[in-house]
């Protein structure tokens, strides 16, 4: 840590006023050069990527409408079943007027829950707007009810009046023009680098990147995404390292000697490096695949393409009927670093289907990190929740929380996640439709998993709430969510992390053991589980490399998010230096 | 006597848990989204057939009918099999396929303990020497290998053998099993010979059942070992001028088991849902390939009845892991009363 030296003479106001109490922007203001250096850096590393980035926007948005589409289907759900078992009991009007009353009902419930989370960072109080005393209590509840008759009054609005659509259409733009942004070229596009072309007969080619062979264009492709991938990595370590040389106010905080002992920690760097590796490989899924996705896997009969046929005429197929004799079944192998009959790059051969391996690996990379992150994010989310409240109300709550997770705990994870899975698919269920089961094997593997999260929690959560400085926030008269968040959860989170880390890898090999057997994801959208279970029967021919890079690849990502979790362990619980602690154990197996 | 105390507190907490459960699958396979009729009959079903299989069922009754008669019949295993084994009883069902499971687990549980503990064991005992890197890695690399993709290559190179790749032909080495192909033990347990060709035919899905505890064994094994080692009271033993086997017998080794007592009960925890993929895999018919095909045919009674024989033989292993702590480690209790 050479770089923590000499903020002092870079700044010009000296040491009197450099107190505790300046804001960043303040300590930036004084001294902008390094900071103005590196956000010019980030913006142009941004910049070459932007329509990307947009893209990504897009994606997120649309899970973000999903997820309050599912939440706006709730009223209506439980207010329709309200009035089929009230109209069975007493008739139908007052089956409809009860189940009209539910459905509005639940719609309050959500609101104000809504309003609960949101009320802490309400800008004004409301016994400065009243003008009058009230208890503390009784402002919180007021304030949480002003804000739900807010939000009750605002989806009135655009329910019933004309707002609504005005809102639709302005959104509706604003996602059109995103997404016209979003195609604009980027550093690492097909269209600035494209690897499609054919072969003319005079025996160049025609179509790729300076009349490359599409290898050598491919190639060209990936290496930059790589190197923009990397640049990005060690640009963002600058930022922490600008930021902790100029503008921290502190010369060392613990966190410091984490990220040496991180640093230090050779198997934890292998681990971040192959994690990071996956990540980008997800990420850029579609600037790695050789053929775009939806061409080759999704729509392959919507989608020509151009090659030289062996007459030496430029010909036009399907891909769809490319892929039918491209199969790498035993019978004919296009293997990896070839081409097939159709002149298309296979980096890593082709698929049982005679679709791209390469492509089929990205975004099968994608479909795994989606789903370990939203069901670690989602159990992680339960797990925190639940340990926060019942180590700090204990009592009632405290059992119910044991009661559950030891229920949930005392069915084999697979054989409750392999039952919860079919009887979704199986009836057809809304949540299983995205991601052809993804979003539904996350929620279901979240569900799976919290208790164990919880329990590696408990311990410290109950002892966190044993400390002196809770108390001292309670005596304060500090809020028990603020309490909460402010001096229990920053305690727990290490250990979160640790658990959370170990269990990702777990989750992968889950959700691959899943597609394997024909249950999770299911076709078209790609799963490396399902690599597997295609390449199986030919594992003893010449196209065995469908199985065996499949399998590679997970065993690898698997290692690395273990070697990741051995080493932020270690970097965050010193004493783990001498002992090299248990917790590995906890999550290491992964059952499938 | 505290921990005795403490053992059957756990003992009676169990059977809230066991009904909990069962509560838990009630909810899931009658009142979820997959309703039973549709489940039996198709998503289409209607008219009179859907409306006799409803009344059959007992889906008209009152709720708390219903629950009482799924309860009854999950605990004495009373229902009927819908499509797998069409007709047959839940109990019969299980009960013809429960031994060969019985003897998977039984090897796959023995097989690493007998490799993965004393190579454990043997790395900590010579911290980082090579002898204690190759096994950690190895060890490591094994953790992280998938039991499913495992099991497809090793069924793939075991039928390599027979083109005479390695030198051996697996399926005639020793016991001849040629003939056996595809087949599930026997276990008639008649001859010498029968109980070899019965191991043979499950000693490699017993192998890679058992690989993920045989690394986790390995690993905890050794930092186990390397705790104790630095212990005082090994210094101690030391000091007394003990011979250096008693101390690693006595001292050492015993300190070391009381952290592998609950990775050894949780890898059969493993082995339960791993044994679903391996059986499909090697195409054993046990209990997990039965549970496999049950629930991916929508036969609800007989899944459900797997589930619960699952959850059983879970919480009896919870209960028993207690009992071999409140043997072993004479701490346990004293900090809970």
């Amino acid at each position: 840590m050479s770089e923590v030296s000499g903020p002092t003479t870079d700044e010009a106001n000296g040491p009197a006023d450099s107190g505790v109490d300046r804001s960043l922007r303040e300590r930036i203001r004084s001294n902008p050069r390094p900071a103005l250096l590196w956000a010019a850096g980030a913006l142009f590393l941004v910049a070459l990527e932007f329509g990307r980035l947009l893209d990504g926007v897009l994606v997120f948005g649309q899970a973000i409408v999903f997820v309050i589409e599912g939440f706006a289907s709730l009223p209506p759900y439980i207010g329709g079943n309200v009035e089929g078992v009230v109209a069975g009991v007493a008739g139908d009007t007052p089956g409809l007027l009860v189940g009209a009353l539910a459905h509005d009902g639940t719609l309050l419930a959500v609101m104000f829950v809504v309003a609960t989370l949101l009320q802490g960072y309400l800008p004004v109080r409301l016994d400065d707007v009243l003008g009058r005393e009230m208890s503390r209590r009784r402002r919180i509840y007021g304030e949480r009810l002003a804000l739900t008759a807010i939000l009750g009054a605002v989806a009135f609005a655009l329910i019933y009046t004309p707002v609504g659509s005005i809102v639709d259409t302005e959104v509706g733009a604003w996602v059109t023009g995103v997404g016209i942004l979003s195609d604009l070229p980027t550093l690492t596009s097909r269209e600035l680098i494209p690897n499609l072309g054919h072969r003319t007969p005079g025996g160049g080619w025609e179509g790729t990147f300076m009349g490359l062979s599409p290898a050598w264009a491919w190639a060209i492709r990936n290496v930059l995404v790589w190197i923009y991938a990397f640049v990005c990595l060690a640009w963002v370590w600058r930022g922490y390292n600008v930021y902790r040389t100029y503008y921290r106010e502190a010369d060392w905080t613990p966190r410091d000697d984490t990220v040496k002992r991180f640093r230090n920690h050779y198997w934890g760097m292998f681990g971040l490096i192959i994690v990071f590796a996956f990540v980008v490989l997800a990420a850029f899924a579609p600037a790695i695949s050789p053929v775009p996705a939806d061409a080759n896997i999704y729509e392959p009969y919507n989608h020509e393409f151009e090659y030289l046929n062996d007459d030496g005429e430029i010909e036009t197929v399907y891909q769809g009927r490319a892929n039918l004799l491209s199969e790498s079944d035993g019978q004919g192998t296009v293997g990896p670093m070839s081409y097939d009959d159709f002149d298309r790059w296979m980096p890593l051969g082709t698929t049982p289907d005679g679709e791209s391996m390469t492509t089929n690996l990205a975004y099968g990379a994608r479909t795994s990190l989606i789903i370990a992150l939203s069901a670690v994010g989602f159990g992680a989310l339960i797990a925190i929740m639940l340990s926060l409240l019942s180590a700090y109300y204990r009592g009632l709550l405290d059992i119910i929380v044991v009661f559950t997770s030891d229920t949930i705990i005392s069915i084999p994870v697979l054989v409750l996640v392999m039952m919860l899975v079919v009887i979704f698919q199986q009836s057809e269920h809304w949540l299983a439709e995205p991601l052809d089961g993804g979003v539904l094997l996350a929620i279901i593997l979240g569900f799976a998993y919290w208790p164990g999260m919880w329990r590696s929690i408990r311990g410290p959560s109950l002892q966190v709430a044993e400390e002196e400085w809770v108390d001292a926030a309670k005596t304060y008269g500090q809020t028990p969510r603020k309490i909460m968040r402010k001096h229990m959860a920053p305690y727990i989170m290490s250990y979160i992390m640790i658990y959370a880390s170990l269990l990702l890898g777990g989750i992968i090999i889950t959700v691959s053991a899943l597609s394997f057997l024909g249950l999770g994801i299911t076709e078209p959208t790609p799963e490396w589980g399902r690599l597997i279970s295609d390449g199986r029967p030919y594992i003893g021919t010449d196209s065995y490399h469908v199985s065996t890079i499949a399998g590679i690849v997970i065993a690898l990502v698997v290692l690395a998010f273990n070697a990741l979790g051995d080493g932020i362990r270690d970097a965050i619980d010193p004493e783990a230096d001498v002992d090299g602690g248990d917790a590995g154990a906890t999550a290491g197996g992964g059952g499938g | 006597m505290s921990r005795w105390r403490y053992f059957f507190k756990r003992l009676l907490l169990a059977v809230p848990i066991l009904f909990s459960v069962m509560t838990f699958l009630f909810i899931i396979l009658r009142k979820g989204p997959l309703d039973p009729v549709a489940a039996r009959l198709g998503p289409q079903a209607s008219g009179a057939d859907a409306s006799r299989l409803r009344e059959q069922l007992g889906l008209n009754e009152p709720l708390w009918d219903q629950y009482i008669r799924f309860m009854t019949d999950l605990i004495t295993f009373s229902g009927e099999s819908w499509v797998t084994r069409a007709g047959q009883p839940v109990a019969e069902a299980i009960a013809s396929t429960v031994q060969v499971t019985v003897w998977l687990g039984f090897w796959a549980i023995l097989l690493p303990l007998f490799i993965g503990i004393p190579l454990g064991f043997y790395a900590g005992l010579r911290p980082n020497t090579i002898g204690d890197y190759v096994a950690s890695v190895s060890g490591i690399l094994w953790l992280a290998m998938p039991n499913f993709w495992l099991a497809v290559m090793a069924l793939a190179i075991l039928r390599r053998t027979r083109g005479g790749w390695f030198g051996f032909d697996w399926y005639t080495i020793g016991p001849d099993i040629s003939s056996l192909v595809g087949q599930s033990p026997s276990l008639a347990f008649d001859s010498l010979q029968g109980v070899l060709v019965d191991i043979k035919l499950i000693l490699p899905a017993a192998i890679i059942l058992g690989s993920a505890s045989m690394a986790a064994e390995l690993r905890i094994g050794r930092t186990a070992i390397l705790e104790s080692i630095n212990a005082k009271y090994v210094e101690t033993a030391k000091a007394k001028g003990l011979k250096s086997r008693t101390i690693v017998w006595k001292h050492i080794f015993r300190n070391a088991l009381i952290p592998l007592i609950p990775i050894i009960t949780n890898e059969a925890f493993i082995l339960i849902g791993g044994s679903v993929i391996v059986e499909t895999v090697f195409s054993i018919n046990g209990l997990g390939r039965l549970y496999f095909l049950a629930i991916t045919q929508a036969d609800l009674p007989l899944a459900g009845s797997i589930v619960f024989l699952f959850t059983l033989l879970i919480v009896f292993l919870n209960v028993l892991q207690d009992f071999l702590y409140t043997v072993v480690d004479p701490r346990v209790g004293v900090n809970n009363e």
